[in-house]
């Protein structure tokens, strides 16, 4: 693929006509600098030195507005932060932030032996990232049979997946528990009190509004790519597995992300599997620490909530780079 | 194939490993197989004990001295405290439920309507423990469960701002609102109120001493549930008081729990009312207090309630023999109802490990009080109780109607949602 | 090879992934086709052999109905993976599967509820409610002695040997009332055997707990001396019993008063003067429950306020959080744009953290006197943020937008990635202005994507009760109004005071039956809606 333009500002415009030249801010900076040289012979940079309202007519107000979000979204969390540093701390008691900085909280939540913190926070990574890996799995598998295959039954079926998940499920807990000890009979593996058939519970919500996300994203994906392939001697698998998921990448990013996030953040059919405190989940096992009106104890609380926040903060940094460059990734390479 | 067949075996290992533990385990409730004869004990099941994580430390040491002495292994199952009522309930029918919990008085109405707690023969033990635990964990003239601490609040007074104790409720208020006219505090009387829900709990001993209680009380000394008391007089005269305190600022709904510790530990009211749990913030904080009994605002004792955790055994538990050991002869010792005075700072309900406990100052004072107390109502009726007696408070301290009116109209709400 | 015509099902795309405009190798091709069927019998073979074990247990264990349909499951997901073509249901199945056993369940289950009287009161079999009412009816004989005691066994024959207050032992069974018996004793005066019978030790005891826990040895021929039973195997006491259970008649009968309590149809036992006996037990009842839903006055008086509140709520809250959302999501699209992840790192957090403990701070900055809003934002104003009818609203609403609107943001990123940039840039090249670049053609191609999940926000918000419950409990109520709905009840919450909050508890079988209407409520909404958006359309 060239470049039909040869001056800097045709290449701003081919940039922007094509994605796949323009590629994206993730990928950007794995790229070197970009330079265009001109017809003299001079190579100038692409990106000049602007003034500042074309800046802030550009991108500056995006930086206004992400200041502002910033202030809205981590306000609050600062008095959850602040709670943690301070060992008598209460939630709101007081309007005076960080009025004591002390880590001893965030160092005893490792010490307290009926209280694993380090289990917990591990037992809920496992159960995220294999919970987020098989809804993705499974949710792909039939967002794929919806966009693109047609049977009798699509559109019920569509309309299955949302109307299920709107029953409200006053006594889910109840039925959830008969249905795990009748399986923990045939199957103690996956019975009551073990990770692996909270998973499998889990694992029963892989088709719902997630499925809608990535079907909608499957149909905008030509099937002629699929027609191609397919005369090419691709079988319907190889076609599945080695092509479109590349392509709808993003979607799949996302998805796992809201998947893992609800994952860990679960607490009611966990609390119900779960009843060892070294199988427990964070949701789970933090919630002992204030569930007790007369024994409540915010600080160490907070901590935990604040450590707990860093691995969902971290797989969205790493999945970004899927979800906003997937999309050319997924077809240069 | 080979991963299939391998995994296949494993899982059949397992299985069939379930299979005969289960076989083992199903019989020995059926009257069959009694006649094995006492030659051979096999005893293959265990018992299984939900505890709240607090609990859950000391209770480990007890359970392997059970297992060790009586041949029994004792399964902990930690859950988180508030849920336990509930799971139990609908985990018991199953068959699949637990054989002890651990819990609180006031739920024991609604295990007994729900037919999944056994009673609990206490035997002549039951004169080792504080009359007022025993009478709490008895419904309707059967005793259920063990008793293991009894809390209840107090006022706690800042010396150094309230240097006497009040005699009456007038008294404490005369002497907060001067001490805040000097400027030594900034509240003549802090007690945490929920925005929506005010806290009957912590009112009630005001209330109480104007003879009110919530239900009447039958000649043996239980709850009657079908008939209120709250509406007599003395709840009239209380709901009144309530608006002349809340418009003259002693109560106030904005003060919430957490706010209420938060200003008395920073110094900023000489009285507190509050239960021993606020004691280790307060005493941190470096504030000299000292604990009083409540004091009366309508003439009779301010009584609190009392509340009582303990253990009780399933109705569909397979192993209630050895159960009731492991609760009387393990938990209702001394040394284990020492252990869980210290690990949860509530005073223990065994007399012994009470008096033990009363070395410790503020145990002692609390306990005076205490002494006074009765136990919080632990009919079912109450879940309809609270909500209608909270937010009626609310309202009539912030000043919304007339106070007896809507003292009358809240009487008449629980009352009909009592009888359906 | 072209992929470039327009449609607006079928956006701009580019050219597909070079490796497939090259001439593929018929080998690999056949040697991935192999591979795949390999992994695929692979597969199978596990799922059959897991399939076969779980039946073969289920036969062992007699449970016929759910073998049939374990063995009816399994074959047809034999012939799905066996037999050429099928291709939706090959890729259907596995998620089917999963959401067949852990939700439709789960739905059933909440559904067939509804036709039941379970809740308090009602929590089990009757055998088990008469099991309980036996066992609180028996009561220790006030001030009686205690006897201490060794079980002992005959042939299979289980019974008390005692040792009265007095030292004298005694023996007697089920059968035969206390005897006076010559036993040995132990150095403290305890009788512990008797000729021809064997002594138990404490593990034979807990071998036989449940027989022994159940002995009752009567004290003498008059059964209203009462009878010695035993919670410890180490000691017995007297107990009389005010019912007694009547198998034949199947009633209760109080031997004080000589009232009878019979099976009265509602699922307990119960007197002529109307009194029940607790527990009773779970009945099946039909439609009482959907008929006690539609006839209850304290559902209907506030109905029509709460109604529109539950649709404004709902609605307001999936507008408010879609557009702050997606107006982040493009915001933040842009190219050039420095630290960008910072901000959208930033503003995922409201979702990591745990949605009651962020209700909790709010409560807190919300606070009339004390919170950070008046006290510090406002300079000490007095504003009832949550007790104000109309506040409290906004309050609820503000609060959720703060919650949701992560959720809306991460979405409207992933979907705007399906939209190609060209498109709408080639329209700003043709002098279009970039709000109605967005507008006429990627707001329409966005919203084909992510309306559906707009429509279940719609119905989770529906539902929404946490949040209300955290945070005002659907107050502030008008207390003088006598009406038991505050200002921000929604259906659900009204339901769960009404259902949870009266008589006798938690009554579930009418919390199910009101389930059941508000999910026909929204799933009428979500369908009406759904035909709006082209979300089913057929495609290309």
């Amino acid at each position: 693929m060239t470049n039909p333009f040869n001056t800097q500002q045709g290449a701003e415009i081919g940039e922007r006509l094509n994605p796949l030249v323009a590629g994206s801010g993730a990928t950007d900076r794995s790229r070197a600098p970009r330079t265009v040289q001109i017809a003299d012979g001079r190579v100038l940079p692409t990106r000049r030195r602007r003034s500042f309202p074309r800046w802030f007519a550009d991108t500056g107000w995006r930086h206004l507005i992400g200041v502002v979000m910033l202030v809205f979204a981590s306000f609050p969390l600062l008095y959850v932060l602040s709670a943690s540093l301070n060992p008598t701390g209460t939630l709101v008691g007081s309007n005076e932030l960080f009025r004591v900085i002390d880590f001893s909280n965030y160092i005893e939540l490792f010490q307290r032996p009926q209280q694993p913190y380090a289990a917990w926070f591990l037992n809920s990574l496992v159960i995220g990232l294999v919970t987020a890996a098989g809804t993705v799995f499974l949710g792909a598998l039939a967002a794929y049979a919806f966009s693109r295959l047609r049977f009798t039954g699509r559109r019920v079926g569509l309309l299955t997946l949302l109307l299920v998940q709107m029953f409200p499920q006053l006594l889910g807990v109840v039925a959830i528990f008969l249905l795990m000890s009748g399986i923990g009979e045939i199957f103690p593996q996956v019975g009551l009190g073990t990770q692996s058939g909270l998973i499998l519970v889990y694992l029963g919500g892989a088709l719902g509004v997630n499925t809608y996300l990535m079907y909608g994203f499957f149909n905008t994906i030509p099937v002629s790519i699929d027609e191609a392939a397919k005369l090419d001697g691709a079988s319907h698998a190889q076609i599945f597995f080695g092509i479109v998921l590349r392509l709808v990448a993003p979607i799949l990013a996302v998805v796992g992300l809201l998947s893992f996030i609800g994952t860990f953040s679960e607490f009611v059919i966990a609390s119900i599997m779960l009843t060892d405190p070294q199988t427990q989940t964070l949701a789970v096992g933090l919630f002992q620490f204030v569930s007790q009106e007369t024994s409540r104890n915010w600080a160490i609380f907070s901590a935990g909530a604040v450590l707990a926040a860093i691995p969902v903060m971290a797989l969205f940094l790493y999945l970004q780079k899927y979800i906003i460059g997937g999309l050319t990734a997924g077809s240069v390479k | 194939m080979k991963v299939t067949s391998r995994s296949f075996t494993i899982t059949g290992a397992l299985a069939m490993s379930a299979i005969v533990l289960a076989g083992c385990a199903a019989p020995a409730s059926e009257p069959g197989t009694g006649g094995s004869g006492p030659e051979e004990p096999q005893f293959e099941g265990s018992l299984t004990v939900w505890v709240d994580s607090d609990r859950a430390g000391v209770l480990e040491d007890v359970a392997a001295a059970f297992e060790d002495e009586r041949g029994v292994s004792v399964e902990l199952i930690t859950k988180e405290f508030g849920a336990i009522r509930d799971d139990f309930i609908t985990q018991a029918p199953t068959g699949n439920g637990p054989d002890i919990i651990v819990g609180a008085h006031d739920w024991l109405g609604k295990l007994v309507q729900n037919g999944v707690v056994a009673p609990l023969e206490l035997g002549d033990a039951a004169a080792d423990f504080q009359q007022v635990a025993v009478t709490a964990m008895s419904y309707e003239g059967q005793t259920y469960g063990l008793p293991y601490s009894v809390e209840n609040i107090a006022l706690v007074r800042n010396v150094d701002i309230a240097p006497e104790a009040p005699a009456t409720f007038d008294d404490l208020i005369a002497a907060g609102q001067a001490a805040v006219a000097e400027g030594a505090a900034e509240y003549p009387f802090l007690v945490g109120l929920d925005p929506a829900a005010a806290d009957p709990y912590h009112l009630y001993p005001l209330q109480a001493s104007f003879g009110a209680p919530v239900f009447e009380i039958t000649a043996d000394g239980t709850y009657d549930p079908t008939t209120l008391a709250l509406g007599n007089e003395g709840g009239e005269a209380f709901a009144v008081k309530l608006r002349e305190w809340g418009q003259a600022g002693i109560l106030n709904t904005n003060i919430s729990g957490d706010i209420a510790r938060e200003e008395f530990v920073a110094g900023k009211s000489g009285y507190f009312l509050t239960g021993p749990w606020n004691i280790p913030a307060i005493s941190e904080g470096g504030i000299n207090y000292a604990i009083d009994p409540i004091p009366s605002a309508g003439g009779e004792t301010a009584t609190p309630f009392v509340g009582v955790q303990g253990f009780f055994i399933s109705s569909e538990s397979e192993n209630q023999l050895a159960a009731n050991e492991f609760l009387v002869n393990y938990i209702g010792t001394d040394e284990v109802q020492t252990a869980l005075y210290e690990v949860g700072g509530r005073a223990p309900a065994l007399l012994s490990a009470f008096e033990a406990a009363q070395s410790d100052a503020d145990v002692a004072a609390f306990g005076a009080v205490g002494a006074e107390g009765v136990p919080m109502p632990n009919v079912p009726a109450m879940d309809v109780v609270w909500s209608d007696w909270g937010s009626t408070e609310v309202a009539i301290i912030n000043g919304q109607g007339d106070p007896v009116e809507l003292w009358r109209a809240m009487v008449e709400s629980i009352q009909s949602k009592i009888t359906g | 090879m072209s992929n470039t015509i327009p449609g607006a099902q079928q956006p701009l795309l580019a050219p597909p992934p070079a490796q497939l405009s090259g001439p593929r190798t018929a080998t690999r091709s056949h040697a991935q086709t192999v591979r795949g069927l390999l992994i695929k019998i692979a597969l199978l073979g596990v799922v059959n052999a897991i399939a076969v074990f779980a039946m073969f247990i289920l036969v062992m264990r007699e449970s016929w109905l759910i073998f049939a349909i374990a063995a009816v499951v399994t074959v047809i997901i034999n012939v799905i993976y066996l037999r050429p073509g099928w291709l939706p249901a090959k890729y259907l199945a596995p998620g089917v599967f999963f959401l067949a056993v852990f939700q439709i369940f789960v739905v059933g289950y909440s559904g067939y509820i509804a036709f039941t009287n379970y809740g308090d009161g009602h929590n089990s079999t009757k055998e088990s409610a008469i099991e309980s009412i036996i066992a609180n009816s028996l009561t220790r004989v006030p001030d009686s002695p205690t006897y201490r005691l060794t079980v002992v066994e005959q042939f299979g024959t289980f019974g008390f040997l005692v040792t009265d207050p007095d030292g004298q032992a005694l023996l007697g069974t089920p059968d035969q009332p206390l005897e006076e018996v010559d036993a040995e004793e132990d150095s403290t005066g305890k009788a512990v055997s008797v000729g021809g019978w064997t002594s138990l030790g404490f593990g034979d005891l807990l071998a036989n707990q449940g027989v022994v826990i159940d002995l009752s040895v009567p004290l003498s021929d008059d059964p209203n001396d009462g009878a010695l039973r035993t919670p410890d195997g180490s000691s017995a006491y007297v107990y009389t019993s005010d019912l007694v259970y009547d198998e034949a008649s199947d009633s209760f009968i109080d031997t004080t008063g000589g009232e009878v309590y019979v099976d009265g149809g509602d699922g307990a036992f119960v007197n002529d003067a109307g009194r029940e006996l607790q527990p009773g037990w779970k009945i099946d009842v039909g439609f009482e429950n959907f008929q006690r839903a539609f006839t209850n006055d304290d559902i209907r008086g506030p109905l029509l306020s709460v109604t529109l509140w539950t649709f404004a709520f709902a609605i307001l809250s999936v507008a408010s959080t879609f557009v702050l959302g997606l107006f982040l999501a493009i915001v933040f699209n842009a190219p050039h744009m420095r630290g960008k992840k910072i901000y959208r790192v930033i503003m995922v957090l409201p979702y990591a953290f745990p949605g009651f403990l962020s209700a909790l701070v709010f409560l807190g900055l919300f606070n009339q006197q004390f919170g950070f809003f008046n006290q510090v934002l406002l300079g000490g104003a007095s504003i009832p943020w949550l007790t104000d009818p109309w506040l409290a609203k906004f309050s609820i609403l503000f609060v959720n937008l703060w919650l949701g609107f992560p959720y809306m943001f991460l979405i409207c990123t992933g979907a705007l990635q399906s939209i190609p940039e060209e498109l709408s840039e080639a329209a700003t090249v043709d002098g279009a202005k970039p709000f109605a670049v967005f507008r006429l053609i990627k707001f329409p191609l966005l919203l084909v994507s992510v309306a559906p999940l707009l429509i279940s926000s719609f119905a989770f918000n529906f539902n929404n009760f946490n949040l209300i419950y955290m945070l005002t409990g659907g107050g502030p109520r008008d207390i003088e109004a006598g009406v038991d709905a505050g200002a921000t009840d929604i259906l659900i919450t009204l339901v769960y005071k009404v259902a949870f909050g009266e008589g006798t508890g938690r009554d579930y079988g009418l919390a199910s039956a009101f389930a059941i209407l508000i999910f026909l409520i929204v799933a009428t909404v979500s369908i009406v809606s759904f035909r709006q958006t082209k979300a089913l359309e057929e495609l290309n």
